[in-house]
Parts: C-alpha cells; structure tokens; sequence
C-alpha cells in the first residue's frame, strides 16, 4: 500500500532541490541576489536548515558573484543551519570529514565577511592523494569552495594540479557520472580560460543537455558559466 | 621513467601471451586452410590474425628486449605464418588479381622487417607504390597511416607526409577527450602505432598530439580498465609506450595482469571465457599483450 509519507531523507533532498532553485533565481534572474526564502511552498524549517547544510558556500554564492553583501534572510538562514551542523560527525570517515571541514570552514569564513561569528580554524590540509582519479573525489564534494575572492590550501592545490581536476572531469563525463563531472567543472571554470587544460564551453553544453536536470545541476551550471564571465 | 613493477609485470605478462599464442599455433589453431585462395570469402577469419600475430613476432625480434626462449617462439609464429602465406605466393597473387588492396602490403610488412622476401610481390609493390591509383586508394585516415608505415617498412616510396597523415586522423584534430568511444579508442591507438611504426620512432608523433595523449591517456586507460575491456586496455598501454616517456602508470598493468589466465590466455573483455572459442575470442587480445608487454621494455631501454 503506497505511502503518502515522506521520509526524512527524501523530505530533506526535496528541500535542496527548492533552496538550489532560490539560489538559481537569485543569481540569474532578474530579481537581484536575494534569495526568495518566505514563499507558500516553501519547506519545513527543519528541512531547510539541512538544505543550507547541503549547499554550504553555495547559498551565499549569487551575492559573492553580485559582488553584494547577502540579503539577511539568507544570511540568518545559512547562520543557523552553520550552527546546528557545525560540530564534526566522529562516525564519519577521515576523508568525508575532511570535505566536511573544508566546506564549514569556507561557509564560516564567508558569513564572518557578512558580520557574523569568526571564521573557524583552518582544517588539517587539503586532499592530498597523489592519484589524479582518487584525489578529484573530494574536489568534486569540494566545488562550493570555487568561488572568485576565496583562497585556501584547497584553491592553492586546484591551481597547481589543474590537469589532475580536468582528468576527473574527464573520466566523470565518460563515466556518465554528469554531477561529479559537473562539480570538477566547477573548479575548471574557477581556474578560468587561461589556466584551464579544457575547452570548457563544449563540456558545459554538453552537461546541459545531458544532466539529470535538477535545480541544483542547474545552479552548477549556472555558477560555472558565471565564474566564467568577468569577475 | 617506468617504475619497476610495470617493467616485471609488462616483461612476465608478455612472455605468457606469447607463449599461449605459439602453443595454440603448435596444437594447429590459427592455419589459414591449405586450400586458401588468394580471394579469401573472409579475410578476418585466418588472414588478417596471421598478420597481427606476425607483426607481435617481429616486434619482439626487432626489440632487445625478449630472451631466447620468447625470440625462439617469436621465429616460430613468423615461421608458421611464412607457410601459411605460402612463402609469400598468396600475398603476391592477390595483390595481383586486386591491385588496389592495401591488405598484402600490410600483411608482407612484418614478415619483411623479420627478414622474409618474396621477390615477384617486392615487385609489383615498388610497380603499384608508382600509381597515383593505389596511392589515391580511399580510406579511413588511421587506415592511411597503416598503409603509409607498411610501405616505408617496405621501403617504397614515395615518403609519407606524416604530419598532414596525423592531422587527418580523429586524434590529429585533438578533440574534446570526454568525447570518446570504443571505436574510436582503437582508431586513436592505431594512429599512435602507425605513427611511430610501433614504438620505434616515437618523434613522429607531433608534438601537440604527444601533450594531448600525455593527458588524456591516463584517463582512457582507467575508463576501460574500469569496464574489463582489457583488449582496449592493453592497446591503450601499448600507446602508452610508443611515448616518449609512459604516463600511465602501473594500475592497468596491475588489472591485466590480474585478468591473464594461468595458462596465459588474455581475456579479450570480462566476460566469461567460451573453451570452444577462446583461441579466435581471445587471439587479438593475446598479440596486444606481446605487443603492450614488448614495447614497454623497449621503452624503457630507449
């Protein structure tokens, strides 16, 4: 007998998928880069706490590229749920862990610049696996950090193994794996043009029409060909 | 520079699948049928392997790289396929009743380098290398570079005009490397192979193609490492050592090896071996390990 219940974790992806729309809205429409957070459809406070959670850096990421402060809302939003998900989960592997903090960190650092609680400490050092095809994993989970302005062991090594990220963009694309493959983009695009082993036009067209699709691949997108404009 | 476990691994994964191949020839597999004629209803069939597996023989002769066991086997496999050629009769009578094939030359090629001659079809090539006809033969442009190298291996003229040869190909445009096939991976590996006769003169390569391939092979090799398709895998490795220097490392070595039956069979893909059938199944995959094993010794000695 179907159930008409959702179940936290479908509850939460649907929730992401609304916010990542929001996020889209607010960095490509023509309403500004405030996010339109008070609307009837929109999810549980519960859920939309995990959905910040989820994007991290990304909620802030229209305002970054507007080159404006975020609007409050948002700003409280991303606060809290920075909060509420700040300690480390001691269950987690060292390497989702790793990409955890790094993203906290990212997160923490960009709401201190909108006036909030100081940065947190810096994590231990990026991923660092010699492996071009392992160490593009945590990269791609990574993606939220590839925002114009921001610096760190993490932007550091992307810029030195620039090949090592285009080969995981690559191989993901192969694979048919589009959102990792997107996500690496996102970093090839951050490294701009010049600096990029890729003809990245091609492969953002071609994840367009053959991406799953949703909201949040299309803020990917989205934030690849706005990291491509001028900055 | 290659690290020591791609070299022991390249070295015993070759030897194995030259051995396979020369004690399949010796149990009569692999004969073309004494009564071939030079029409052959299906080159495929008996032909063109006995070109392929001459071509991994005369490579390990031309390298020195094989001891004399694996260089006995090597002189062996050319033997057979000498006799089954009929000393080189049935390569020169189809190439005359079909004076535009490419196939004899590309066939006789190895059999030349390792020091086989056939006097009457040595002439008619140099005779047909002179017609803006066979020379104008329409082909793919990976096929264009096998036939260019078979005629500079056999020394007719004129010479190729290897970098417009290379940039007619799908590698010589450097295309957008997620943008790959299966196909296509075999057709990039035969410009590679052609391009610099198998190894030998990896200078041929232009130089944006050698960056391109330093980039992307690695992930080509991973991709079908990743889906079993070990005869792809072992071509991918054997341009990985046509290079200058290999870019690959030793984890596709690692998973073929892994894949080489006791026996030394090489699987030609994940599936499951047919006894029946593993010998014509499996024949190619066998010449490619030779070849991938060979050329990376050779490499590392260049």
């Amino acid at each position: 007998m179907p159930s008409t219940e959702t179940s936290p974790r479908r509850e939460y992806a649907a929730a992401t998928e609304w916010l990542a729309g929001r996020a889209l809205d607010a960095l490509i429409g023509a309403g500004g880069p405030a996010l339109l957070l008070d609307t009837p459809d929109a999810p549980a406070h519960r859920a939309l706490l995990a959905a910040a959670h989820v994007l991290g850096p990304d909620l802030l990421a229209p305002a970054l590229l507007a080159g404006r402060p975020p609007d409050p809302a948002t700003t409280k939003l991303a606060a809290e749920a920075h909060q509420v998900f700040a300690a480390a989960d001691p269950a987690a592997p060292p390497a989702a862990a790793l990409v955890r903090a790094w993203r906290g960190w990212t997160t923490a650092g960009l709401l201190a610049r909108a006036g909030h609680a100081g940065p947190a400490e810096l994590p231990s050092g990026p991923p660092d696996d010699p492996a071009w095809a392992r160490w593009s994993q945590p990269m791609a989970q990574l993606s939220p950090l590839a925002l114009p302005g921001l610096d760190s062991p993490v932007h550091l090594l992307a810029r030195q193994r620039a090949l090592d990220l285009a080969r995981g963009a690559t191989r993901a694309a192969l694979r048919r794996d589009h959102r990792t493959a997107l996500r690496l983009a996102r970093w090839l695009a951050w490294l701009g043009p010049a600096d990029c082993p890729l003809d990245l036009p091609p492969l953002l067209s071609h994840l367009t029409l053959t991406g799953d699709g949703t909201p949040r691949s299309a803020l990917d997108l989205a934030l690849c060909r706005a990291l491509g404009g001028p900055r | 520079m290659t690290d020591a476990v791609v070299l022991g691994t390249a070295h015993q994964l070759a030897g194995r699948a030259l051995a396979w191949l020369h004690r399949a020839h010796q149990d009569g597999l692999g004969g073309i049928g004494w009564d071939a004629g030079p029409d052959l209803s299906d080159p495929n069939e008996a032909y063109k392997p006995i070109g392929e597996c001459a071509l991994a023989a005369s490579l390990v002769l031309r390298e020195p790289v094989a001891g004399p066991a694996d260089r006995e086997r090597a002189r062996a496999l050319l033997d057979f396929g000498w006799v089954q050629l009929q000393g080189g009769d049935l390569l020169y009578e189809r190439q005359f009743r079909h004076l535009l094939l490419t196939d004899p030359a590309e066939t006789y090629a190895p059999f030349h380098r390792a020091g086989y001659r056939h006097s009457r079809l040595d002439a008619l090539l140099r005779e047909l290398a002179g017609l803006r006809s066979a020379r104008a033969v329409e082909c793919r442009p990976n096929r264009r570079l096998a036939v260019a190298n078979a005629r500079s291996v056999l020394g007719l003229p004129p010479a190729p005009d290897w970098p417009a040869l290379a940039a007619a190909t799908w590698l010589g445009a450097t295309p957008e490397p997620w943008a790959v096939d299966w196909l296509t991976g075999y057709d990039l590996t035969h410009a590679v192979f052609h391009l610099t006769d198998w190894g030998a003169l990896p200078d041929r390569l232009p130089a944006p193609l050698r960056d391109y391939l330093a980039a992307w092979l690695p992930v080509w090799a991973d991709v079908w490492q990743e889906t079993g398709q070990w005869d792809l895998l072992g071509e991918l490795l054997t341009v990985d050592a046509c290079l200058p220097a290999p870019v690959c490392g030793r984890s596709g070595w690692q998973a073929l090896a892994a894949a080489q039956h006791p026996d030394g069979l090489l699987p030609r893909d994940a599936e499951p071996v047919d006894p029946e059938t593993a010998f014509k199944d499996n024949e190619h995959t066998a010449v490619v390990g030779v070849l991938a094993g060979t050329l990376t010794l050779a490499q590392a000695l260049r």
